[in-house]
């Protein structure tokens, strides 16, 4: 009894200190940030001496997604490259900000650049690679597309689009312009969208009425689809038809949101009958398809998408058949308006400021969005590129090929304005205020008004907020 | 002969410390047995809470740790001037009251049920198990596409039917589809039930029975006061999962925001809105306040279940320290 006493303890001791090894020995390897849980504050100088130690090759964490990078690129680059080793690691926006919290940030983040950009350069968290981009053999200013300018932040002025530049375009769309299905047009006898002459926005609510089918309440085909969610009022397609009529909800400082002038209220009417018409899914009539498959599946006459669709109605099973059935037209304009046909995304990367190894996760960036993979999605058509050269890579073979790419290479004319979206409100906080605020009104339990004074108010307080944060006034 | 009691009570002192030493020993023995449990809790349980405690009382934002300002009881009064979290409190504590009842009330009936010896009781056994183990995100999905208003199969069999279509997902009846959705998991205290219902002793059925006791008399008078420690406990863990409600109503909402879904305003509950607080604001240390006020509410209510425990639960054996 006394033995087995003993032996108990001594087990349990054993089993304690093993616990104690293997936690202190988790702590050694890996090039994460700071491990006392402290993010540090910008203009903090990075630790280590930013080339690979003598302890074997360096890690670059990137968060582009396993769909993006494959396991074979990174293979090609590590054996190219042996000095560096790259992980991919899956982070969406709440995990990253917990890791930036944490102080573990991944070297290389994936952002949307039309959204993010100038929120990470306030925050500190993007290092500024304008010396880098001049002394680089890749990347070549007078190539760049105008979807590059994204990238750029002038801290001065608090202006995106000029000033220095802080990372670079993955690959990007046109994403307010428009798929519509020729069947659908030809047994309704409509004739076909101009993919010239844009439709204005009243033009295209009234097409999508026309070809939206019911039986009863059950729709059997929708008129208007949005790859990005419901048909109903969110802040991309808000802001972006209040850019084209020279408005915003914003200042022109971003430190103030008014949602109660009556532009921006006609476009909340204007949404509101869109959701009533059913012309897509929406909070009244919540569909579980994805917006993508019921344009495909040929359940949808148009959808507002980017050129990146056609990469998946190529390799999609039963579209691919078809292809011709599929034609693309322009952005749509306010009346009166300035025609525009801007990214809603730009998704590409930013080097994390205070990376351990900026020289390695340079190297990476490089090869990443302006080598060979940057080629490879050219040719794949799931986007178009960043720079002009790669325009000539886009797939140009199928008669669907050229028909599109010769409407992207017209709408590109377009792409050199940009939607004013509010640095100190991420878009998570804004979609989170147009549900909270907005959905009661397609359910008449609020009104127009009260939701554009909610939200207003709502805004300003994120704003102050944001600036706070970042010691702003 | 004098020496006697000397001797015995050398005896008796030395009994004593050998106990001592025996006692002493076992309790080292105890803690070194827990040991890796409590120095993990410690680690990844206690100090993180605690920091999280910390942090409420701070300016936190998720990017300011360098600069941390204490702003006392801020966050905390920031609660009862922000209209969305006093709301939310309230859907949540209305959910619990009608899930925790409904929940508990449907799940032992079942159990009551599967307590039979028949054939093929087993796969009803696990039929109605099987909700609690399938995961959130697929249960949501599910759902989804069961309520749907245009293309649901609920709506499509009413269809058959002739009623004519109901938004399930819609305002007037988001909260019934949660509370749904909620039922279609009680089985979770299925095992747990029926556990308890196995531990009744056979010889008080039968002895009731041969005193002439009706089947519902031998239910209300056996099975229900022989079952109150397993309702106890099953009201407890009730009380505390329905306040902290997060995932299933935000699985019940339609969008492209992932958990940042905002659930229509009936299933607004204090967790969603906690959750977007941090996530989706930024507003780390009023998030954690929120938090730790759910922690205090869930507290309270168990303490008062616990007070209310000696009117209604009965032991076969008596409690130590009740």
């Amino acid at each position: 009894m006394r033995r087995m006493g003993r032996n108990a303890v001594i087990s349990a001791v054993v089993i304690v200190c093993l616990i104690f090894v293997s936690a202190c020995g988790s702590n050694g390897g890996g090039n994460s940030g700071s491990s006392d849980g402290t993010a540090g504050n910008a203009g903090e100088k990075p630790q280590g001496s930013g080339s690979a130690g003598k302890g074997g090759p360096v890690t670059i964490k990137l968060t582009f997604t396993s769909g993006e990078i494959s396991k074979e690129q990174i293979a090609e680059f590590e054996k190219a490259n042996p000095g560096i080793k790259i992980q991919q690691v899956d982070a969406d926006y709440n995990k990253l900000m917990t890791m930036v919290a944490a102080g573990s940030a991944p070297d290389i983040i994936r952002i949307y650049a039309a959204t993010e950009l100038p929120n990470y350069v306030m925050k500190g968290l993007a290092m500024d690679l304008t010396p880098r981009f001049a002394a680089s053999s890749v990347f070549k200013e007078d190539d760049y597309l105008p979807v590059v300018n994204l990238y750029k932040y002038d801290t001065a002025s608090g202006k995106q689009g000029i000033g220095d530049i802080y990372g670079f375009p993955k690959d990007w769309s046109q994403d307010f312009t428009l798929f519509y299905n020729k069947q659908i047009f030809q047994k309704a006898g409509i004739p076909l969208p101009s993919s010239t002459e844009p439709m204005t926005w009243t033009e295209l609510l009234d097409l999508a009425k026309k070809l939206t089918k019911k039986q009863g309440d059950k729709v059997s085909q929708y008129g208007l689809v949005y790859y990005n969610g419901n048909t109903a009022l969110n802040q991309d397609l808000l802001l972006l038809q209040l850019a084209q009529e020279g408005s915003s909800i914003y200042s022109d400082d971003f430190g103030k949101a008014d949602l109660n002038k009556p532009e921006v209220k006609n476009l909340m009417n204007y949404w509101l009958d869109a959701v009533k018409s059913d012309v897509g899914p929406n909070p009244l009539n919540q569909d579980t398809t994805f917006s993508g498959d019921l344009f495909v599946n040929g359940s949808a006459a148009m959808m507002i998408s980017g050129y990146w669709f056609t990469g998946l109605l190529r390799g999609d099973e039963k579209a691919k058949t078809h292809l011709n059935d599929f034609g693309m037209a322009p952005a749509p304009v306010m009346e009166g308006g300035t025609r525009m046909s801007p990214t809603g995304a730009a998704a590409g990367g930013i080097i994390y400021s205070k990376t351990k190894h900026p020289d390695e996760a340079w190297k990476v960036f490089e090869w990443f969005l302006g080598g060979k993979p940057a080629d490879d999605r050219a040719k794949s058509g799931w986007g178009l590129p960043a720079t002009k050269s790669r325009l000539a890579l886009l797939p140009n073979t199928t008669e669907f090929d050229k028909s599109t790419l010769a409407f992207v290479n017209n709408e590109l004319k377009y792409a050199d304005k940009f939607i004013g979206y509010n640095p100190y409100i991420s878009a998570q906080a804004a979609a989170s205020l147009f549900d909270k605020h907005f959905s009661p009104v397609y359910f008449g339990k609020s009104t127009v008004d009260e939701a554009a004074s909610k939200i207003t108010n709502d805004m300003n307080v994120l704003i102050q907020e944001g600036k706070d944060v970042l010691g702003l006034q | 002969m004098s020496n006697q009691p000397a001797a015995v009570s050398l005896e008796r002192h030395a009994s004593r410390k050998r106990k001592m030493r025996k006692s002493v020993r076992e309790a080292i023995e105890f803690y070194c047995f827990v040991s890796p449990w409590f120095i993990i809790f410690i680690l990844l349980g206690l100090i993180p809470l605690l920091y999280g405690l910390y942090l409420s009382f701070t300016n936190f934002t998720g990017f300011n740790s360098g600069h941390l300002r204490f702003v006392g009881f801020r966050n905390y009064d920031r609660i009862f001037t922000d209209s969305d979290s006093i709301y939310a409190l309230g859907r949540t504590f209305f959910i619990t009251a009608v899930n925790v009842p409904l929940g508990m009330i449907l799940g032992f009936l079942i159990a009551v049920l599967l307590n039979n010896s028949v054939k093929g009781v087993g796969i009803f056994r696990t039929i109605f198990y099987l909700p609690s183990i399938i995961p959130a995100v697929a249960v949501g999905l599910l759902w989804r596409n069961l309520l749907a208003k245009g293309n649901g199969l609920i709506n499509e069999l009413l269809g058959h039917l002739g009623i004519p279509a109901v938004d399930w997902l819609g305002y007037d009846h988001a909260t019934l589809s949660l509370i749904i959705l909620l039922m279609w998991g009680s089985g979770g205290g299925l095992i747990i039930y029926l556990a308890g219902l196995k531990s009744v002793p056979k010889e008080l059925y039968e002895s009731a029975e041969i005193d002439g006791a009706s089947a519902v008399q031998r239910f209300r008078g056996i099975t229900i006061p022989l079952m109150t420690p397993v309702l106890f406990f099953n009201l407890i863990m009730g009380i505390i999962g329905s306040l902290q409600i997060f995932v299933q109503p935000i699985m019940l909402t339609q969008g492209t925001n992932g958990l940042l879904n905002t659930p229509l305003k009936p299933n607004y509950l204090y967790l969603v809105h906690a959750f977007q607080q941090i996530f989706a604001f930024q507003r780390y240390g009023y998030g954690l306040a929120l938090l730790w006020l759910l922690f205090v509410i869930i507290l309270v209510f168990t303490l008062v279940v616990f007070k209310t425990s000696r009117y209604w639960v009965h032991y076969e054996v008596d409690q130590e320290g009740r």
